[in-house]
């Protein structure tokens, strides 16, 4: 649950030239720079990752200390709503892209351009460079993010008759074909949790070229055509006309729907790439399972919406902070912590790392290989678009996904549900 | 005399039964999440009881830091706040059931407008007000917050309980030569105590469960219980259910024992009134 304070963050605006006004610098004691990292890092191995980073750099940098502050997901945005408006927010800010460009927009974050190394920049692709960029501004280091991948059970699709999809990538049609095949004798070929399915929706268009959104800011426009509509369009056949796909999964969040998959319900489940970590600690021994080759359409294109590091615009020590970040991206640091939360690194080099460590092994093989596809979608450029997901868009891809809508009706009402949300 | 016949009293038991066990079941339903392991969370049907206790998941909230302290930080904040809203709402809430003044119905007014603010809209001048007290990160800023943002709604609870006490009872007292901090003292206070008591508690619950003013009014060492809690709910949507139900438990215990004991007064203070009344 994440709401947007943009009441708020208006409110805000003539707080920031206050919050400025403080005398001093208060990151600096006896000579000692003293930076506030907070942190979002939730599993163990993460959180364990991370602060050996912290204290690696606070060791080899005596005059440039971080001091851990652990965070959590859950309110992060509002938090940094008030943190900002009051002067109070971290230096170094963990956040995900699509959350802190508001945030950048309204000139809360530093410019990193000209401080991040060049073996930051020069090894994160340009697509994922592109959602922490803005007006020739880079706002944040981009580190880890999730694709979507299709996860199979290999001995029930064995079973049913059906060949393991391998090769470079999986087609719609492909996927279609498998997971009808694979439906019998009491068993779907596909479950699919989309309680929330606009993000995911979003991210697969992308791989028919699906934008629904043109222009930026206040100014984009929504058009819903024969790309845009080839996603929800296939997963509706699957789940009313070849009937594949479970229709209980559609009303399921990502992660509810794997004990269904670990009981053989299912021969084939969508997740982001990092449900792999929750199906290797929970899921009996004997749980033969992969991750297939990356969904394609017309391409393997999908939305990247990064982790990423940022610099609040108050501090004083860009440069100082920007060192950290760096030294943070290094292949070894990012690896660990990628390892540790499941998800891809940025960097090639760090996904090379994680490569060599797990021997490609649990999926790691085809995820890391995803990376390749992801890149910044249309809607991340949208100022209105979190405002048309939950108003808009969620609440009609559900009623379509539960089939009381037509194809058609669904894209009259996303075209003119954005007129309201875009006022 | 009317006797209930045994058949309908056994049908009210029954009924009692079914309707604690609902009320308990959340509760059954928690403790039986901590104590099952992550193959036995994943395993369906879901069952009601764990196949064998496995007590990893207290092991991972033992191991994880500061969430004994903040623990401690959520008793000292709700205690604080419920004591704090009692002695700022009680006399405030006497004074408006009781005289009859133009500022009662506009006093009444605003207390109803304040509920209808967002969160978010009031959080920023909050922040900057507690951070122009010097009282940011502190228990104190936190608890002056909660003060603020309960007061409105405990006011108006108060005031219905101390319009409900007939008025004779203190022309009464003063008939009887009592002055008029005897008749509060003695009259109208032990009259009130339900009410102060199911305010108390409101202010406590409310402290206890709050989770936005924690988080971006506190850091570090000086959190609350519920954003302790949020560490076990990641990105993506998360959760690890069982470390994330053997928190819960430990959380829930506090209220339980605070609710067992005030539950006892408010019956008794509850059954005082009526005589009196």
């Amino acid at each position: 649950m994440r709401r947007r304070g943009f009441l708020a963050a208006a409110v805000s605006a003539p707080l920031v030239a206050l919050a400025g006004c403080g005398g001093g610098d208060p990151e600096v004691k006896n000579g000692v720079v003293t930076l506030r990292f907070q942190s979002l890092a939730y599993q163990k191995t993460t959180v364990a990752a991370v602060k050996k980073i912290v204290a690696d750099w606070n060791k080899a940098n005596p005059k440039i200390q971080i001091a851990y502050q652990q965070g959590n997901w859950d309110g992060v945005h509002d938090q940094l709503v008030t943190q900002f408006s009051g002067g109070t927010a971290p230096t170094i800010i963990h956040d995900e892209a699509a959350d802190i460009a508001g945030f950048a927009e309204q000139g809360f974050l530093a410019d990193l351009g000209p401080h991040l190394s060049a073996d930051v920049t020069g090894n994160v692709p340009k697509g994922i460079m592109d959602t922490v960029s803005s007006g020739g501004h880079t706002y944040a280091a981009p580190t880890l993010l999730q694709s979507y991948v299709v996860f199979a059970n290999v001995d029930l699709l064995r079973k049913q008759g059906v060949a393991v999809p391998s090769g470079a990538s999986l087609t719609w049609d492909a996927l279609a074909a498998a997971a009808k095949q694979a439906t019998k004798n009491g068993v779907f070929g596909l479950g699919w949790g989309l309680k929330q399915p606009t993000a995911t929706v979003m991210s697969l268009a992308l791989n028919f070229g699906g934008k629904f959104f043109g222009g930026t800011g206040h100014e984009a426009t929504i058009s819903v055509g024969d790309a845009e509509k080839q996603v929800p369009r296939r997963i509706h056949d699957m789940a009313y006309l070849d009937k594949s796909i479970s229709p209980v999964t559609l009303t399921q969040s990502g992660t509810d729907i794997l004990p269904g998959f670990y009981a053989g319900k299912y021969a084939m489940i969508v997740a982001g790439s990092y449900v792999a970590q929750q199906i290797t600690e929970e899921a009996p021994k004997t749980f033969n399972w992969k991750v297939l080759p990356a969904l394609s359409g017309t391409s393997t294109a999908q939305a990247a919406n990064p982790q990423t590091l940022s610099v609040s615009a108050t501090s004083k020590h860009v440069t100082e902070a920007t060192q950290f970040i760096d030294f943070f991206m290094q292949a070894h640091n990012l690896a660990a912590v990628g390892q540790g939360d499941w998800l891809i690194p940025t960097t090639a080099p760090a996904r090379a790392a994680i490569q060599q460590a797990t021997g490609g092994k649990s999926g790691w093989t085809e995820t890391l290989a995803g990376a390749g596809g992801l890149t910044k979608a249309p809607f991340q450029s949208v100022t209105n678009y979190p405002r048309w997901k939950d108003e808009v868009a969620t609440p009609a891809f559900q009623k379509y996904l539960a089939d009381k809508l037509s194809l058609d009706q669904l894209a009259t009402q996303l075209a003119d549900g954005w007129k309201t949300a875009n006022q | 005399m009317n006797r209930t016949p045994v058949a309908g009293r056994i049908g009210q038991y029954v009924a009692l039964a079914a309707y604690v066990v609902f009320l308990v079941f959340p509760l059954l339903w928690l403790l039986s999440v901590s104590l099952k392991s992550p193959a036995d969370l994943a395993t369906l049907p879901a069952q009601l009881l764990p196949r064998g206790l496995f007590f990893g998941n207290y092991q991972e909230i033992a191991s994880k830091q500061g969430l004994l302290e903040s623990a401690w930080n959520s008793t000292l904040v709700a205690v604080g706040t419920m004591l704090l809203t009692i002695a700022v709402s009680l006399p405030a809430a006497y004074a408006l059931g009781r005289f009859r003044t133009f500022l009662g119905p506009a006093a009444t007014i605003w207390i109803l407008v304040s509920q209808v603010f967002p969160v978010i809209l009031i959080a920023i001048p909050l922040f900057m007000i507690v951070r122009g007290l010097g009282l940011l990160n502190t228990l104190p800023g936190l608890i002056l917050v909660y003060l603020v943002w309960t007061l409105p709604f405990a006011l108006w609870m108060l005031r219905g309980y101390v319009s409900a006490l007939p008025v004779d009872l203190e022309e009464a007292a003063a008939c009887d030569g009592a002055s008029r901090p005897r008749i509060l003292v003695s009259v109208v206070l032990p009259l009130l105590r339900p009410g102060i008591i199911a305010t108390a508690m409101f202010a406590f619950i409310s402290s206890w469960n709050e989770f936005f003013f924690a988080l971006v009014l506190l850091k570090g060492d000086t959190t609350t219980l519920p954003i302790a809690l949020a560490q076990f709910v990641g990105s993506e949507g998360k959760v690890a259910f069982g470390p994330l139900a053997a928190a819960s438990v430990l959380a829930t215990l506090p209220s339980l024992v605070i609710f067992a004991i005030v539950q006892r007064r408010l019956t008794s203070g509850l059954l005082a009134g009526a005589v009196k009344g």
